[in-house]
């Protein structure tokens, strides 16, 4: 049976990850090695950013403000090293479409351009749901579980799931957001996604209060949701004047 | 609507990556199963190999001692698997190369009779599954004379030998990762050396391997995993095209699109391609012709350098349909370009047929993630990727460079930084902010 819970725990954080990479990314290799490459930028951030912090881990303290200026500084420094994968998918997709020239291709469509987003954002969620969630979670395949102070009546690691859960979502379609906020040269969608990504962060400083994942994790799926609404509110609005353009050339 | 090109781009790339990857799935399985079951210090302690012939570990000794065993430990594995590479060498020198096809397949039964055997066992023994002892003689039996025949079978379907090569990739590292720690660590770097030496080096035994096997013509009598596409060959020699290509084209932008923008990767791929097909117009209707005019096309555009050829070959691989070359006869040249061009690999290779990665990688890439797995999950990921990312820039650079390449140096080496990285600075770190129930 605890073999059986601890694929759950796993499953309820990756399961649609796990969906979207069987049905969209894996028929296409290129997106594949996307996901790959973006997993790896985000492991490698982990590990700078672990770097920085190894001096003062760990925390003894119980106050909340050391784990607040940790969670704010890991934020910034993902969110900049967003900018920079911008930057390199700006140069691989000129490599793109000039090679679709020599093979005689159309260039990347506007839903291609999204997929390697989403490719990218999948990245960057598994690889977080992966490292916080379930690295922590080999003890659950153990006969026993875990419960921690803050929250004692649910099992820690279905907790960790749904929270990785919430941010898997948040890092998948925030990446989506982003990058169509900088091609548009959007303000809203450039400032959406670290508002978002703070917010979520700062949320989980909740978990910290006795009792408080009561409210910190309904919150944190509210924001969640509102990424995904957002997301889809967009992609659903270029994809309408994409059309409309395409109509009136033809 | 028509296809984009996210479909045709790294088919041979995701070819060798997914039995990599599942093979390393499979060790790290493997070893989660087997090692939760015994206690922890009898599954280390019974092996004796060549790889632990001096010093055997001792948990109680000290660093320095076990840094200094494990030391000579891969000294001497070292030396012994260049002896033997060097042995091969000479007799395949000599063309034994039927003693060398039947010295393959004898370690193909041995391997995958008795470490394959002892896998079996334990994990019978592991899961309580209840077989009788002749039922389990005869069922590996079975399955060890199909891998034999498989080996250098040729009716066989492809994909049969390949899942066969991961057997035996697996079965090889299940076996190593019984090796104690410090000496595992060793050996691996110990190896990436070497492989890079013998590969690269003039006068390294697998460098001049892979030249006298080019020079006659002939396949390696060697286990190698062929990733040849299974559906569409055309496909798939066009997706490791297209790369080396784009790879090219990016190489190509990178000296003067730093200042400028990017668009100038373009013009400079525009230019190279419109030279190349006022070319191969030519070389097109040689091939055409007869295929006696291959050979020499295909000798005429390796004096071209890296790039041009590639951009080249991409183009013959365009305009063959357009006059009018059958699928079967595209074959053909392709067979026959393949041969001729044998930009042949003892560790990878890129051909117009697929890319060739040679067992020992498999083995030592599942080896290092299994090794890392006896730590934690968070390090086997991290290892996974590290190697992953290892093995995507050597075929990079392998579509650049367009000659035989060590695969275990840049793998390894991420590999092993990437576990000690995770080891000392990550885990204190995820754990900690993990168990407070904080992400960002």
């Amino acid at each position: 049976m605890t073999v059986a819970a601890g694929i759950g725990y796993a499953l309820i954080a990756l399961g649609p990850s796990l969906s979207i990479f069987v049905s969209v990314i894996s028929k296409k290799p290129f997106l594949i090695l996307t996901v790959l490459s973006s997993t790896l930028l985000w492991l490698m951030s982990l590990i700078a950013l672990s770097g920085i912090w190894r001096g003062f881990l760990p925390l003894k303290t119980t106050s909340w403000w050391p784990y607040a200026i940790l969670i704010l500084s890991s934020i910034a420094f993902q969110e900049v090293l967003r900018l920079l994968f911008w930057k390199i998918y700006k140069r691989l997709e000129d490599t793109l479409d000039a090679f679709a020239d020599r093979v005689a291709k159309p260039h990347l469509f506007l839903t291609d351009k999204m997929l390697i987003a989403l490719a990218g954002g999948l990245g960057h969620g598994v690889a977080h749901a992966v490292f916080f969630c379930i690295s922590v979670l080999t003890p659950a395949f153990g006969p026993a579980t875990y419960f921690v102070d803050q929250c004692s009546k649910v099992p820690f690691f279905l907790l960790s799931a749904l929270i990785a859960l919430a941010f898997v979502t948040i890092h998948t379609f925030s990446m989506v957001i982003a990058f169509n906020g900088y091609a548009e040269g959007n303000k809203v969608d450039e400032y959406f996604v670290p508002i978002v990504h703070v917010v979520a962060g700062v949320l989980t400083l909740i978990n910290l209060a006795p009792g408080g994942c009561t409210v910190g994790i309904p919150l944190l799926y509210i924001v969640a949701i509102l990424t995904l609404f957002h997301c889809g509110r967009m992609v659903w609005r270029r994809l309408l004047t994409e059309n409309r353009i395409s109509l009136n050339h033809s | 609507m028509e296809s984009s090109i996210l479909e045709s781009i790294g088919v041979e790339i995701i070819g060798v990556m997914s039995p990599v990857s599942i093979c390393m799935f499979l060790v790290v399985l493997l070893v989660y199963s087997l090692s939760s079951s015994s206690s922890p210090s009898s599954a280390v302690s019974d092996i004796r190999t060549a790889a632990n012939l001096v010093y055997a570990e001792n948990p109680s000794d000290t660093a320095a001692q076990k840094l200094e065993g494990a030391l000579l430990n891969a000294l001497v594995f070292v030396i012994l698997i260049a002896i033997v590479t060097f042995l091969l060498l000479l007799l395949y020198y000599y063309n034994c190369t039927s003693f060398l096809k039947h010295y393959t397949r004898f370690s193909a039964f041995f391997v995958l009779g008795s470490m394959g055997g002892s896998i079996f066992l334990s994990l019978i023994q592991r899961f309580s599954i209840p077989v009788d002892s002749v039922t389990c003689f005869i069922l590996l039996f079975n399955f060890t004379v199909v891998g034999v025949l498989s080996v250098f079978g040729t009716g066989i379907p492809i994909i049969v030998r390949q899942s066969y090569m991961v057997c035996l990739g697996i079965s090889v590292a299940a076996w190593l990762t019984k090796l104690p720690e410090w000496t595992t660590w060793v050996l691996l770097v110990a190896l990436a050396v070497y492989d890079l030496v013998a590969v690269l080096a003039p006068g390294g035994p697998l460098k001049m391997l892979v030249e006298l096997a080019s020079s006659r013509n002939e396949e390696l009598p060697a286990l190698i995993y062929e990733a040849r596409p299974t559906t569409v060959a055309r496909a798939g020699s066009r997706g490791g095209t297209s790369l080396g290509l784009l790879v090219t084209g990016v190489t190509a932008g990178e000296p003067s699109s730093a200042p400028s923008s990017s668009s100038s990767s373009a013009i400079e791929l525009q230019a190279v391609s419109r030279d190349n097909k006022d070319r191969n117009v030519n070389d097109n209707l040689n091939e055409n012709r007869d295929y006696g005019g291959n050979e020499y096309s295909v000798v005429a555009m390796g004096g071209f350098g890296g790039e041009r050829s590639q951009g080249g070959r991409n183009d013959e691989e365009e305009r063959s349909p357009l006059v009018g070359n059958g699928g079967g006869e595209g074959g053909i040249v392709d067979e026959e370009r393949h041969e001729g061009n044998e930009s042949r690999g003892g560790d990878v290779e890129i051909a117009e047929r697929g890319i060739k990665l040679g067992l020992g990688d498999f083995v030592f890439y599942s080896v290092l993630v299994g090794r890392a797995a006896m730590y934690d999950l968070m390090t086997v990921y991290a290892c996974y990727l590290a190697i992953i990312s290892g093995l995507g820039c050597t075929l990079i650079l392998l579509s650049v460079c367009r000659q035989a390449l060590p695969a275990l140096p840049i793998s390894i080496t991420l590999g092993v930084l990437f576990y000690f990285l995770t080891r000392l600075l990550m885990e204190p770190f995820i754990v900690g902010t993990a168990t407070n129930l904080m992400m960002f």
